[in-house]
């Protein structure tokens, strides 16, 4: 493969572990090995375990290419080509049960790995993404033979990332997704052990995997693990137990479930108060921009809710993403997908008021939202009016904010709902009277029009609702 | 050899997994204190030397 090495662009999420890194080129994803970690590979691929698990679409499609030079001139000493993640998505914008089963995913390939004398060096949330609503398991550069006698090097990293925020959710309620995002590590047992106390620390999971483990983590402080795991192998640590391990965390995850919280959001489908009329016009106009052009990619359905519309696009597009402020919301609509066997829409967590920045290392290695969408449709139905009114966001600031997502050449289709209507009266009886004498649709339409190209326009039936569908840049 | 991954993986980390691997785990977590106990017993009369 002959390659300027300016073409490649190394990824900033990897590099951590020095032995392999990835790198885009075009829209390929490339992940070059060093010599350890290239003979890590050729062991890993001959194995009936990982074809399997490659086969059955729970770790990315990966095959070997030809080494390339890479920008920093460092000559792998082999390279494999992934297969692409429609749409990259970080665990704080997952819901409880995608967390779940993102968790179960990472604990599944390390037991079937460990039986064929493989382990996985880490045990990072960040290892996993989703096709749609399939978790996948990335980190193929993760794999390598394993030492008998030694624990998983990754169950601190799993605690911390994966098992801890499952908990917080599980037993005490309290949703995980603001910690994550607010630690790219993950949080750590003594963050999370005041939380646990009296009665709660008996709740399943936490005398062990929390209490003592961090108990452990201060007490063993001083001695290196080098030391340790040489004293666990004397000691007669065995790869069954390493398997029993990995079994009694996995019978731990697969019984953590969350008690949803009533949410306003939860039922917004049902109290919003649209009519009949209204509903089938809307449903007709959205139809109709989607299929007006080329099969879109990626659609974005900010402010999902129960999916209605997510679900309406994947009917005309390749994949779809559903992002939803309320996690209860997008837990109840991932498991409804799942139970459905939609496969292409992904549900997600973000207020968009507040969307995810980037984050770790210098703020890239979690590339914020804005980086990752660049979609052919954003939909963004009955979200205007919580934006402008609900969080004072300025119209021009959340229709530029809307062509930001948008890959070149795509379509906007978006609702403005009247001051007059039920819904945004609701909103503006709780704000001074008179703070927004721009929230008008003759003023939306100036703005809109000033940012793209307003292809159509539909008033709904009930009079106080109005559709566009806007070229970005046209 | 000694092989260390990329990723630091806490020494208390790797001893609590003995811990929960149920009643044979919690044996090998004696056995590793046990031992570490005699050696400190074993090497006291060398280090009074």
């Amino acid at each position: 493969m002959a390659i300027s090495p300016t073409d490649l662009r190394p990824e900033p999420g990897s590099f951590r572990d020095p032995a392999n890194r990835v790198f885009h080129l075009g829209h390929d994803v490339l992940r070059g090995l060093d010599a350890g970690a290239a003979a890590h590979w050729r062991a890993l691929a001959g194995t009936e375990f990982f074809t399997t698990l490659l086969a059955d679409g729970k770790v990315c499609g990966t095959e070997a290419v030809d080494p390339v030079e890479v920008p920093d001139g460092v000559p792998w000493a082999a390279v494999l080509r992934h297969e692409r993640i429609p749409f990259v998505s970080h665990p704080y914008e997952w819901s409880f049960t995608m967390l779940r089963d993102a968790a179960l995913l990472h604990l599944e390939i390390l037991r079937a790995a460990l039986p064929a004398g493989f382990t996985i060096k880490d045990g990072s949330a960040y290892n996993l993404q989703w096709r749609g609503t399939e978790p996948v398991f990335i980190d193929v550069g993760s794999f390598e033979p394993v030492r008998d006698g030694e624990p998983w090097a990754g169950y601190r990293q799993f605690c911390q990332t994966l098992l801890y925020p499952l908990l917080l959710t599980a037993h005490l309620g309290v949703d995980f997704q603001p910690w994550l995002r607010a630690r790219v590590d993950g949080i750590e047992a003594d963050q999370l052990r005041p939380l646990f106390r009296g009665v709660r620390r008996l709740l399943p999971g936490v005398p062990t995997h929390l209490h003592l483990h961090g108990a452990m983590q201060s007490r063993h402080a001083e001695a290196t693990t080098t030391d340790v795991r040489a004293q666990l192998r004397a000691a007669g640590y065995s790869r069954e137990l390493a398997l029993a391990t990995v079994r009694g965390i996995e019978k731990l995850v697969r019984r953590l479930d969350r008690t949803p919280a009533a949410s306003h959001w939860a039922d917004y489908q049902r109290t919003c108060g649209y009519s009949a009329q209204d509903r089938a016009g809307k449903e007709q106009f959205v139809t109709a921009a989607l299929t007006d052009g080329s099969r879109p990619a990626l659609v974005l359905d900010l402010g999902a809710n129960d999916g209605r519309y997510a679900r309406l696009a994947a009917r005309h597009a390749d994949r779809v993403v559903a992002v939803e402020q309320d996690p209860a919301v997008v837990d109840t609509l991932y498991r409804a997908l799942r139970a459905e066997g939609e496969r292409r829409i992904l549900p997600l967590v973000m207020d968009l008021a507040d969307p995810s920045p980037g984050g770790g290392w210098r703020g890239v290695e979690r590339a914020s939202f804005a980086d990752r969408a660049a979609a052919d449709v954003v939909l963004a139905l009955a979200l205007v009016h919580h934006l402008a009114i609900g969080r004072n966001v300025p119209l021009a600031e959340v229709v530029t904010w809307l062509a930001d997502l948008c890959a070149p050449g795509a379509r906007i289709v978006v609702e403005f709902v009247h001051p007059e209507d039920p819904m945004a009266r609701r909103l503006l009886a709780n704000k001074p009277e008179g703070l927004f004498p721009d929230y008008r649709r003759e003023e939306f339409e100036r703005v809109l029009a000033a940012r793209c190209r307003i292809a159509r326009r539909e008033d709904l039936p009930s009079g106080t609702r109005t559709l566009y569908t806007a070229v970005v840049g046209g | 050899m000694i092989h260390l991954a990329y990723l630091d993986a806490g020494s208390g980390s790797l001893i609590v997994q003995a811990v929960v691997g149920g009643v044979a785990g919690v044996a090998v977590a004696a056995k590793l204190y046990w031992r570490r106990l005699v050696s400190r017993f074993r090497r006291q009369p060398t280090d009074q030397r």
